[in-house]
């Protein structure tokens, strides 16, 4: 056990000596500072500037319309005067057009009330958002269709205007704040980023050992397994360091911002995501620290891990790349299924957590597999764990990786 | 009294044999040699003793049995691969690896400045050990394998590296560790510095061992009919020589079967030839070794 202390107290003064380390740390919330303060700043004085600059509004390009149906009688009060020109032919719309008066314009068929079809002409090809401004005819046609009546209008284009009332216990957060909507953003990629980067401190300190030939005289000082432990709690710690300055400098700032950009205080994160977090955290590098250190115990230097770690991050990447999936449905099959599966837990439930309600038992029964799982590879990593294995030099092989990672203990 | 005992050990890579069925046992408070050219099973057979590696058969004891984890705090090992932190300071990566031995930290660093001030490294206590020399790190890590005072110290080349001067200082500092009372195992393939230091040995070759004992004793059976004579000026016919030949300064003389060396002494003193020296010629471990590999060399 003392060695295993020594271990630990080595490592910890090891990686948060180094400068890289002390500028990483402290400098990803200087920036989140400085770059709340920028914004808060413009923010006071332009009101929904986080919106508009991931939402820029759409600059009204003046458009067109042929109309050979006679429906069109008048334009609506929400069509500013200028933006949508009647012309009397398709030719008249097309000199237009050519001339660069209008954008694009619309053909109304005499048969429409049957049909239903519209033709849009425009110059450019660009099926992504080539329609975005289609919007403004559309209310056009409905306004003409509903006889001329506004409010009717507005009431068939927003059927629906629903006021929620949740009886769950957690805060609500703002629908229409862009911090509701980036806040599970930002906590999946936080997850992702510290269990990779702390899981990457126990495969550097592994491969540093070996390439600095090191290993062969800690193996006649202190046991595989004591090597294993000490640098598994060490590195924990200076990853759950890492993490709680970031999420805490997350959270600060997130209250901050419940006052800077007056969001209703029901926007706030419950503090009980802090402590899941911790706890997933742990697990998380747990799981992942352990894949790692069997990838370190088993190639020669640094640059031969890469092709391992490639395969080992995996399913850390699967919640960011099924990310919106996951936040839109956060109680649907897919959430629950990667939330509950170990390798993908630690940033799935996360990621659910950011953005709704998860029931307990899911939250519970998540950390207890993670718990098993981080037991299982920790045990398995231990058989790789062995002096020979260690000094032998051998190139990394993913054969010999999984056989040793599924291999029984009592082989070992 | 054993301090290593050493039964057969076997041990394969694959399908090379590394160390095959090695036997020998390492006296308490002696220089115990460990022979054997480039690639010949030493250091395999050094990491089976120290329990790095498993052997595929045989048995080892040391310091009285089994290795344990106690046990590990009163050995000292200088591998043959030589590393230490390469980021750290000269000091805290010797308090390091001095308290992973049982040392205190206050123990440790008492224990170390002595060592860092013989060594003249002690300017260098607060310099990263990637900004000291080759030689600087050697010495560094002779200080980690003794700092802690160990009862068996297993050296593996420990010369490499070092210039003549801390060369002679290493030497030194070996024989008063055996002369405390401490047990060490030198791994060389440099003879010389066996014939200087050691007074047991065992010799591998190909994974065996071939020669195994004290080294005067091998030295004896290896000897051949020849005596070495050094005389003011030249030495006359004799009686039993078949052949002389110059060797370092001196004659070597080449007995016939029925001569002995008594006979050429009588013979010289008859004669009052004045004899400046007369020793019975000793062949060097080199030799030795180059016998013998020649030997097993037309055997097989």
């Amino acid at each position: 056990m003392n060695k295993i202390i020594l271990v630990l107290k080595n490592e910890l003064v090891a990686v948060t000596a180094r400068r890289s380390f002390v500028l990483t740390l402290l400098l990803v919330p200087v920036i989140s500072f400085v770059v709340f303060f920028v914004l808060s700043a413009l923010n006071r004085n332009t009101p929904d500037l986080l919106t508009s600059v991931f939402s820029p509004p759409q600059n009204q390009a003046v458009e067109g319309y042929v109309d050979q149906s006679g429906l069109i009688k008048s334009l609506p009060d929400s069509v500013k005067p200028g933006t949508l020109i009647r012309y009397a032919s398709q030719a008249d719309a097309r000199q237009a057009m050519a001339d660069g008066k209008i954008k694009d314009y619309y053909i109304v068929p005499p048969d429409y009330l049957a049909s239903g079809k519209i033709t849009y002409v425009r110059i450019d090809f660009n099926p992504i958002s080539g329609l975005d401004q289609t919007g403004t005819f559309q209310d056009v046609l409905d306004y003409n269709l509903l006889g001329g009546n506004s409010s009717l209008a507005a009431k068939f284009q927003n059927p629906l205007d629903l006021q929620q009332v949740s009886l769950a216990p957690a805060p609500q957060r703002e629908q229409n704040n862009a911090l509701t909507f980036f806040l599970p953003y930002a906590v999946t990629f936080l997850f992702y980023f510290v269990i990779l980067a702390a899981s990457g401190l126990m495969l550097n300190s592994i491969t540093t050992e070996k390439q600095n030939r090191v290993l062969e005289i800690l193996m006649v000082s202190i046991t595989p397994t004591q090597m294993l432990a000490g640098k598994i709690v060490a590195l924990g710690i200076v990853g759950l360091l890492q993490t709680l300055v970031w999420s805490g400098t997350g959270y600060f700032l997130l209250r901050l911002s419940g006052q800077t950009f007056n969001l209703s205080s029901a926007f706030q994160l419950p503090p009980s995501i802090l402590a899941w977090g911790v706890l997933y955290f742990l697990l998380g590098y747990a799981i992942y620290a352990s894949l790692m250190a069997g990838v370190g115990a088993l190639v020669p230097n640094l640059r031969e891990a890469s092709q391992a770690t490639t395969i080992i991050i995996m399913p850390l990447i699967v919640p960011l790349v099924l990310i919106s999936a996951l936040i839109n449905d956060s109680n649907g099959v897919l959430a629950v299924v990667l939330s509950l599966f170990p390798l993908t837990a630690p940033v799935t439930m996360m990621t659910r957590l950011a953005a709704g309600n998860v029931p307990l038992w899911q939250t519970a029964l998540a950390a207890l597999l993670m718990v098993g799982a981080a037991w299982l590879i920790l045990r398995s990593v231990s058989n790789l764990f062995r002096a020979q294995t260690m000094l032998s030099g051998q190139p990394f092989s993913a054969r010999i990786f999984l056989r040793a990672l599924f291999a029984r203990q009592a082989q070992a | 009294m054993t301090t290593v005992e050493v039964e057969h050990i076997r041990k394969t890579f694959g399908s090379m044999c590394a160390v095959d069925d090695v036997s020998f046992d390492v006296e308490k408070g002696g220089i115990f040699g460990l022979l054997g050219p480039n690639g010949a099973g030493k250091t395999t057979s050094i990491r089976i003793i120290l329990d790095i590696f498993k052997p595929d058969g045989g048995r080892v004891a040391i310091l009285g049995g089994p290795m344990t984890e106690a046990k590990k705090n009163l050995i000292g090992y200088l591998p043959e691969e030589r590393g230490l932190y390469q980021d750290i300071s000269l000091e805290r990566c010797l308090t390091y690896l001095a308290t992973l031995k049982g040392l205190s930290r206050s123990e440790a660093r008492q224990r170390i400045e002595p060592f860092l001030e013989r060594f003249d490294l002690a300017d260098h206590r607060k310099k990263k050990l990637k900004e000291l020399s080759k030689g600087m790190q050697q010495k560094a890590q002779v200080i980690a394998t003794l700092v802690h005072r160990p009862q068996l110290i297993i050296i593996d080349e420990p010369f490499a590296a070092l210039d003549p001067l801390n060369t002679q200082m290493v030497k030194d500092i070996l024989i008063e560790q055996r002369d405390r009372g401490a047990t060490i195992i030198m791994s060389t393939h440099q003879m010389h510095q066996v014939e200087e230091l050691c007074d047991r040995l065992v010799l591998i070759n190909k994974g065996k061992a071939v020669l195994y004992g004290k080294l005067d004793t091998i030295r004896r059976e290896f000897s051949g009919h020849d005596v070495l004579v050094r005389t003011p000026g030249a030495i006359p016919p004799l009686p039993g020589v078949i052949e002389s030949k110059p060797h370092n300064g001196s004659v070597r003389l080449s007995l016939a079967e029925h001569t002995t060396p008594q006979d050429i002494l009588r013979e010289l003193v008859q004669q009052n030839v004045p004899l400046e020296q007369f020793e019975i010629a000793m062949p060097t471990l080199d030799e030795i070794f180059i016998q013998i590999v020649r030997d097993s060399g037309e055997r097989e």
